[in-house]
């Protein structure tokens, strides 16, 4: 068994460390050692997107990195998005169009959808389906999805930037 | 699953013939190979291990020769093997043939019946063939190698290929199909 | 007639949010996998390779040695215990970890537990067992032939055929054959497919030394039922047993059985004392859990020149896998199959359906199938595409001229069912008029004679839910009754607790709907629970499209009983009797003098604190309701493709979704399964399906040969409705969860097929792959 070594990753703008296994995958260590169990396993093949979470400003499925990987980056995950108890437009979205039914694909979708919004303030709605083509949803078709991601691009073209999470 | 190769040597047809036909000695041209007991004339015990990435398969199994016709240069096998630990099982039945050229050397022809129970066989054909084709490509240097020793000389076992390049080319091969 | 309650109380048919969702989009759901006790430890399966093949022994002595293995379980151990065996849900028994043989690839043989779960998965792998491989069974046609190896050598009869069931008539069926004018037939396969809810299945067995009690957080669309089984199975006492279902992220029937690895969790934690987590990855699950459908159907119809039906005869083959694992109704063998008659008038039918074992996961009840009435509504819907090529008729034509009439309902089908109300002709006009049918027609002539390939396909679905009445229903012998207990609080706020368990439905606001629709209470003051043995009373769990017809149906009846009481109470306030008091959401009031009135609020207060004279103190019920009948929501789906001459590919330009399931709780959330029924029905016409080999690997063993579509391949779901109540139900509902997956595979099949049928062709069994419409392009000369 190979050495543990120090990880210190920045999640949700918490300095976290731990003395991990150089296998120990990210989706692990962010659901043991912060224990925020927002980012979910959906899959082992990297299809799912469950474990979506946001590296340094890039969306990362967390089940196919090891988190001796992150070390020394910023993450957010599904948890980081509500800021001073004031949801996210996203998170709003979601609940004001029904785009969720479950819920296990959510953070995920949330975290794929943040980053689309980060890149393309209006996106339509193909190119709102193409960003979110890697997190897979087995309950709601989609279709509620695309209308709730629409509606934080409308909510955060009035509000603001003020409404995103502040990660450096 | 079906899987027919061809490759030709410059050795003439009884050198290549002898080679052939010598169990123990085409063996060491198998990567990751290993003739452990001879049981009788035609049945030889033996052991491959075959390493894509992370994922080690140890096969234990049987050789048998089912067929030699020395006068049309033809070989009829049948390896069968199951995994040490109980994750599966391969066989494998080929024919291999040989052919006079005109400049003196020599066709190889195989044609394999392969099957493959266990994990690796949920990957489908489009592993399985990769590996082969890989697998094979090394076989052919080294009975290329061996042709071109004498024929008594000390035989070694044929290192099992690198893992991870085994991983990689497979892959690569899986994507980039070349008919 | 529903009165329509106010916006801010929420009742039936308002749009309110759901009251789940502000947990699940801050990331604070509790799933199984996020339920994490202090001593943990993690459970790893072992698992065949083999899909038969002889177990000549275990070495577990490499995997116990290794730091921080603390067992190793197999199955001689488990028999020691009696436990190598449990039963099924459908009167058959199934290994929990191999002795002596295994039968399908991927079955479980040892369970290691370890410190951490990476630990418990080397463990795994130094886990050495011998086998002897058998030959091996995947056709299922081939089953019963007298050369075919037998499967279970602990069965008396040594045979692979489990059961044969027929109903309806079959010697007057084959009269109408014999005399028909015209006979139409198709051989339709339903492929076994998976429903892969997107959490796997999973449990943390907790058995408490001290306190004597056990705990299983489950994945469990049955908690109660669940609870009774381990109680049987394990001799545990079942008021020791507590089952809590917390979130579940998924359900789909994949969490109706009970897995080999829930009791080994269970069994680990019982010898350890401490608490076991087992969570399969998605291999396992899609490799070992219910799969669904594997239906072999052939479906004739007799009809009259002009397009009359006079019967339908159907034979079907089931492939069960290795053990009967199929969840459904102790007297129903092949589900409710025989609802295949659809939405058409006739008086004569006969069906019969065989099942049989092969080398494969057990299963079969699963993935929105409503007890194998996807099987069936498929088959109808197909077979009458097919008469109607045969009559040279056009397909709505051909469906309106059979439906059955308004007047008929409750309507006796030919095979022994009452539907309890339908107007199939409405869904259907809505249908068309959405798509706009006959300019879609016109335009189809215009494509083909340039060559183009467009397709329509319709399918009028009848479906059959809310199992079921007691004279007839049971599952394990546990009849189907549901529940509700409703309490109000002093202070006018509700807590519910159900038998059912929602995986994504939205119960904890629709629930909360019908109290506030029937109680005044607003929704937003209702709080719903379900999933805790402990507290929930007793219920037989969501699937099937139940828990609406059956369970909302209680939560309905319990708060009458309620209201009942409260309307003794107000008249005690009031200073009147009861006959002076009229009824509105919210409140009772003096007949005639409408501002002499109490809320339910202060009636609530006064239960506590000004009861009426020798009256029990409290506000609340429980009803476990008996459902008098099953109900039958319907409707009318209506797809266009265009097909791609060069690849084969098939686009899906519209769907048109026109469903009638009654009365509605929710708009929104009824929208939102259609929306997700309709993309897993789109897969399974597609994509999907799980293949063996003829050594019995699976070939759809993950995500990377089972495919789930994307936002990119899911296209843009039209929904309308009819809405024709039932009129047995207390509120007029009928239950939708599963009538997109019902519908809708036919509408993609007769689309496609109904694109190449002027080539001749008949019929295309799922998933129409672009390869199989380009062989098929090919073969007619019609590649571009």
């Amino acid at each position: 068994m190979a050495k543990k070594q120090l990880v210190q990753i920045k999640v949700n703008g918490r300095n976290r460390e731990a003395m991990v296994e150089p296998r120990l995958l990210l989706v692990h260590f962010i659901r043991g050692i912060p224990g925020l169990t927002g980012t979910h396993v959906g899959c082992d093949t990297t299809h799912c997107g469950a474990c979506t979470v946001l590296l340094d400003g890039k969306t990362v499925k967390s089940c196919t990195m090891f988190a001796v990987q992150a070390d020394g980056c910023e993450l957010l995950t599904v948890e980081g998005l509500m800021q001073n108890g004031k949801l996210h437009p996203l998170q709003e979205g979601f609940k004001e169009e029904h785009g969720l039914q479950c819920g296990f694909c959510t953070p995920g979708m949330l975290i794929s959808s943040y980053a689309l919004l980060s890149k393309n303030e209006n996106p339509s709605e193909e190119e709102i389906r193409w960003g979110i083509s890697g997190n897979l949803c087995r309950c709601t078709g989609y279709q509620n999805i695309v209308k709730a991601v629409q509606y934080a691009a409308g909510k955060m073209e009035q509000g603001g930037k003020d409404d995103l999470p502040n990660i450096a | 699953m079906r899987i027919e190769k061809t490759f030709q040597v410059k050795e003439p047809i009884d050198q290549v013939w002898s080679l052939l036909s010598d169990p123990r000695r085409v063996a060491t041209c198998v990567p990751g190979a290993k003739i452990t007991e001879q049981v009788d004339e035609k049945t030889y015990k033996g052991t491959i291990s075959v390493k894509v990435g992370p994922s080690a398969t140890d096969y234990k199994g049987e050789l048998e020769i089912l067929r030699l016709d020395a006068e049309n240069h033809e070989i009829e096998i049948l390896g069968k093997g199951q995994d040490v630990r109980g994750r599966g099982s391969a066989s494998m039945k080929m024919t291999g043939k040989l052919r006079s050229l005109e400049d003196g050397g020599t066709e190889v022809t195989s044609v394999s019946e392969v099957n493959v129970v266990g994990i690796l066989a949920q990957m489908g054909s489009r592993v399985i063939s990769e590996v082969s084709n890989i697998m094979f490509g090394q076989f052919v240097k080294n009975f290329q190698a061996q042709l071109q020793q004498p024929a008594d000389a000390a035989t070694g076992e044929a290192k099992p290929i690198n893992a991870a390049s085994l991983a990689w080319a497979a892959a690569k091969g899986a994507f980039h199909r070349q008919s | 007639m529903i009165c329509r309650t106010s916006p801010e109380v929420g009742g039936m048919g308002h749009s309110i949010k759901r009251k789940e969702d502000l947990r699940f989009i801050q990331g604070k759901g509790n799933y199984v996998d996020d339920v994490n006790l202090p001593d943990m430890v993690y459970g790893h399966m072992v698992r065949s390779p083999y899909a038969h093949a002889r177990l000549k022994g275990i070495n577990t002595e490499n995997a116990k040695q290794l730091p921080g293995v603390l067992t190793v379980i197999t199955g001689e151990d488990l028999a020691k215990a009696n436990l190598a065996w449990m039963p099924t849900l459908f009167f058959d028994k199934q290994m929990v970890l191999a002795t002596g043989k295994v039968l399908f690839q991927s079955q479980e043989v040892a369970f290691v537990v370890a410190e951490d779960p990476y630990i418990a998965a080397d463990a795994a792998e130094l886990v050495e067992v011998d086998y002897e491989e058998l030959p091996v069974l995947v056709d299922p046609h081939k089953a019963l032939d007298p050369d075919a190896p037998i499967l279970r050598d602990d069965r008396e009869d040594k045979s692979n055929h489990i059961f044969h069931w027929e109903v309806g008539d079959r010697a007057a069926t084959d009269k109408v054959f014999e005399d028909a004018e015209v006979k139409a037939k198709v051989h339709a396969v339903f492929q076994r497919c998976h429903p892969a809810p997107l959490e796997t299945c999973g449990c943390v067995a907790d058995h408490n030394a001290a306190t004597g009690r056990l705990t299983i957080y489950l994945t469990s669309q049955a908690p109660h039922a669940h609870r009774t089984l381990f109680a049987i199975v394990g001799g545990i006492p079942e008021n020791n047993i507590r089952v809590i279902s917390p979130d579940i992220g998924g359900g789909f029937g994949n969490k109706v059985p009970i897995y080999p690895g829930y009791v080994c969790a269970v069994v680990a934690s019982l010898t350890l004392g401490r608490p076991v987590k087992w969570i399969e990855t998605r291999s396992e699950n899609l490799q070992s859990t219910g799969f669904a459908r594997d239906y072999h159907m052939t479906a004739e119809l007799a009809a009259t020149q002009d397009g009359k039906i006079q019967a339908m005869r159907v034979k079907t083959l089931a492939d069960h896998g290795a053990f009967n694992a199929a969840a459904q109704p102790t007297k129903f063998p092949a589900g409710l199959f025989s609802i295949c008659t659809g939405a058409y008038d006739y008086p004569t039918a006969f069906c019969e359906v065989d099942g049989v074992y092969t080398n494969k996961a057990p299963g079969g009840i699963a993935y929105r199938c409503s007890f194998r009435v996807t099987e069936a509504a498929y088959l109808i819907e197909r077979a009458v595409d097919v008469l109607a090529q045969e009559l040279k008729t056009d397909p709505v034509e051909l469906r309106r001229k059979n439906f059955i009439s308004p007047e008929k309902f409750p309507y006796k089908s030919p095979l022994g069912w009452s539907y309890d109300s339908g107007d199939y002709d409405a869904a259907m006009k809505v249908a068309l008029d959405t798509i706009g049918y006959d300019a879609l027609r016109k335009e189809q002539q215009e494509k083909r004679a340039k060559g183009e390939l467009m397709g329509i396909g319709i399918s009028s679905f009848v479906e059959v839910v809310g199992a079921g009445p007691a004279h007839t229903f049971d599952i394990a012998g546990i009849k189907m009754f549901d529940s509700c207990e409703i309490r109000i609080h002093p202070t006018g706020k509700a807590m519910c607790r159900m038998g059912t368990k929602s995986q994504g439905q939205g119960h904890e606001t629709t629930y909360a709907q019908i109290v506030a629709q029937e109680l005044g209470i607003p929704a937003a003051d209702v709080t719903v629970e379900e999933g805790d043995t402990d507290t929930a009373p007793y219920g037989l769990g969501t699937y099937a499209s139940r828990s609406t017809p059956v369970s909302g149906a209680a939560t309905a009846m319990a708060a009458r009983k309620i209201r009942d009481k409260a309307k003794k109470i107000a008249a005690h306030l009031l200073e009147c009797s009861e006959e002076d008091l009229d009824w509105e959401p919210g409140k009772f009031f003096v007949k005639g003098a409408p501002s002499k009135a109490k809320t339910i609020q202060d009636i609530a207060f006064a239960a506590y604190t000004n009861m009426p004279e020798g009256m029990e103190a409290g506000l609340e019920a429980v009803d476990y309701y008996d459902p008098p009948n099953l109900t039958f929501p319907f409707g009318t789906y209506i797809c266009v493709v265009d097909i791609d001459k060069g690849t084969g590919e098939v686009k899906v330009r519209r769907f048109v979704a026109v469903d009638d399931c009654g009365n509605i709780i929710n708009p929104m959330i009824v929208e939102g399964q259609i929306h997700g029924g309709l993309t897993e029905g789109l897969a399974i016409a597609f994509m999907q399906q799980i293949g063996y080999d003829e050594n019995g690997n699976v070939q759809g063993g993950t995500f990377m040969d089972y495919l789930l579509p994307t936002a990119v391949e899911t296209p843009h779901w039209e929904t309308g409705k009819t809405c024709t109540p039932s009129p047995h139900h207390p509120f007029g509902a009928k239950g939708v969860g599963e009538s997109p997956n019902v519908g809708s595979p036919a509408a993609f099949v007769n689309a496609v097929v109904d694109a190449l049928s002027h080539l001749g062709v008949k019929h295309i069994d799922m998933p129409i792959a672009p390869w199989k419409v380009w062989n098929i392009l090919k073969e007619k000369g019609a590649v571009n």
